[in-house]
């Protein structure tokens, strides 16, 4: 009892902690920017010239949006993956998920150049379809060998290890690739692969806000087949559930999640795999009805807060993102293997 | 004529069967087969066989987990073949060995998936499902640890929220893999007279396995007996005892089944 009211609590809290971390992003920054002009920028009151109307409109919503949006969206990924594969360490980067949406951008801005297209420099509608297909078709690529290796090795540490292990052969044909393109395009592909929330304009951030939210409400409808998932593949069939198809579709759903976000950010570490661990931690409970909006909130925030951590240096630049997330996202990772093994002990 | 109406008053009916694997290169192996018999309404059948002889085998098989090398396996008359996941499970409901390693979920909350084959794909607990899975946990004697993390609980506890699940899943068939397999001597006798309640009070089906024989000749009315290389016998407890085919089976040439106790005992005891 006492932990549903705490639950119920955080449940009331965590929407204005991520509203209150929303307007944080675009207050603070390396132009200083009264809490007053924020205001009037969001509500449109400012003059459309004014200096902070620009910087806000231009700069810091498109990127509190993409944080947002690529938080809860990973996030979600992180969870599905985590229980579809039964496995606590399983997340959009440990799996080898974001290695492969890599290798699909890699190819499309790399190999682009040798064809003479300038994907990287093309900032139109086209050129931002090209590498979401390009990194969706990547992610969907490695989850598909991933899924083929799984149905056939039963272990989940394996599948992990296989996981990790194909992360570093799609690195190595990246690096190859690199090796052998033009500076430009190089460039490109390496200010892509560092990871950033700011290179999105306001439309692209809103189009990713709007089919994350679409697709992380459309996954609450498997509430109950996750919960089916977590007694293991036999106990899923014998609640009466499909359990290869609904594997398929969830895998799927966790595919275009993940590359919706690192195609227009980047790979961002850590996130999709430390919400879930956080979550439950929280809230006591592995329970998707509670889990799966937990995990959408506190995505949100998390990575709202990330990305205010990496404004803190104050002057122009800012940290890596994957700085900011990974020595956030790291230490719980260790904390879960170091919790898991106290517990198989017991 | 007569046949086919008897089928249909049969709970489960198995033909011709054939279990099996299929080991690396495309092979199969066969544990056993053209394996025929029917369980009823209200029938309590103990599966018992050395480690190795196929019982998880025969039980995944039946379920439809694992697939029939050959021969129909028939629930209240229709083929498992032509079911989908949902219709088989609101006749069967299954106790398994397989570790629940989720360090979140409570007690109730593994209950409540028993009732997912009856709700919609993102239908909601309701009100007749909640009084089923309180009536499931009394039924058990769980209700005082529903609210516990699953995994806490010991392994007598564990088994008895899983038999709650199946309860509240309302089949008429519960299959049974190792039920008693990891608990206490006290705990197992609990588990078997909780089954014994299921099949005299509730009329439901179960069919277990076992490596416990002493034990399930206690409980069982039918035995049915695998043998390692396609060996199959079955009928009551009673018969294979005195036909000397349980002794047969574990052929072990250092023990003998006793009859009148029903235990095993040392050959060679002066």
């Amino acid at each position: 009892m006492k932990v549903k009211t705490t639950g119920k609590i955080v449940f009331m809290i965590l929407p204005i902690l991520i509203i209150v971390l929303f307007l944080s992003n675009l207050w603070y920054g390396s132009v200083n920017i009264s809490l007053d002009d924020v205001w009037k920028s969001i509500f449109s009151f400012g003059e459309r010239g004014e200096t902070s109307n620009i910087i806000i409109r231009q700069y810091r919503l498109p990127q509190a949006v993409t944080a947002l949006s690529v938080g809860m969206g990973l996030s979600v990924a992180g969870l599905l993956l985590q229980t579809t594969f039964n496995n606590p360490l399983a997340g959009p980067s440990v799996l080898g998920i974001s290695a492969g949406s890599s290798l699909g951008v890699a190819l499309l801005v790399l190999l682009g150049g040798f064809a003479g297209l300038e994907i990287g420099n093309d900032i139109s509608f086209m050129g931002d379809m090209a590498i979401v297909i390009a990194a969706l078709t990547g992610a969907i690529a490695v989850l598909l060998i991933i899924i083929f290796i799984s149905g056939r090795v039963g272990s989940a540490v394996t599948v992990l290890i296989i996981g990790i292990m194909i992360g570093y052969l799609v690195s190595a044909i990246v690096g190859t690739l690199q090796f052998f393109s033009n500076s430009e395009d190089l460039h490109t592909f390496i200010l892509w692969g560092l990871g950033s929330f700011s290179k999105t304009t306001i439309t692209q951030s809103t189009s990713i806000f709007v089919v994350t939210l679409v697709i992380c409400i459309f996954s609450l409808i498997f509430i109950r087949p996750l919960n089916a998932l977590l007694l293991g593949y036999k106990y899923a069939v014998g609640s009466g559930y499909n359990v290869k198809l609904l594997q398929s579709v969830l895998i799927l759903i966790s595919g275009i999640l993940i590359a919706l976000g690192t195609a227009f950010t980047g790979p961002i570490a850590f996130i999709g795999l430390a919400v879930p661990h956080i979550s439950r931690s929280i809230f006591k409970s592995s329970n998707h009805s509670i889990l799966l909006p937990a995990v959408i909130l506190l995505g949100g925030a998390l990575s709202l807060f990330c990305n205010l951590v990496s404004k803190l240096p104050g002057y122009d630049a800012s940290l890596p993102i994957n700085a900011v997330t990974s020595m956030i996202g790291a230490p719980i990772v260790i904390w879960v293997i170091i919790n898991g093994r106290r517990l198989s002990y017991e | 004529m007569s046949n086919d109406m008897k089928m249909v008053n049969d709970l489960l009916t198995i033909r011709e069967l054939s279990t099996g694997y299929s080991v690396s290169g495309g092979e199969r192996k066969v544990l056993h087969s053209n394996l025929n018999f029917k369980i009823g309404k209200g029938e309590f059948v103990a599966v018992l066989g050395p480690n190795g002889a196929g019982k998880s085998t025969l039980l995944k098989t039946i379920y439809g987990i694992q697939p029939a090398v050959y021969g129909d396996i028939i629930i209240k008359g229709k083929n498992i073949n032509v079911m989908s996941s949902r219709e088989v499970a609101r006749s069967v409901a299954l106790v398994l060995t397989d570790k629940i390693s989720d360090k979140y979920l409570k007690s109730i909350d593994i209950v409540s998936t028993g009732r997912y084959p009856y709700g919609s794909f993102m239908g909601s607990t309701t009100k007749k499902d909640r009084e089923i899975i309180q009536y499931a946990l009394e039924v058990v004697g769980a209700e005082g640890f529903s609210q516990r993390y699953f995994h806490s609980l010991s392994d007598g506890e564990k088994q008895k929220v899983l038999l709650a699940r199946a309860i509240a899943q309302d089949t008429p068939l519960i299959l049974l893999d190792e039920p008693a397999a990891f608990i206490d001597s006290p705990g197992k006798v609990v588990i078997m007279s909780l089954l014994s309640q299921f099949v005299n009070e509730f009329k439901k089906s179960v069919l277990l396995t076992s490596h416990d024989i002493e034990l399930a000749l206690n409980y069982a009315q039918t035995v049915w007996l695998l043998g390692k290389d396609n060996k199959f016998y079955h009928g009551n407890p009673g018969d294979l005892v005195s036909n000397g085919l349980i002794n047969s089976l574990f052929d072990n040439p250092e023990v003998t089944f006793n009859r009148n106790s029903k235990r095993f005992e040392p050959v060679s005891g002066n």
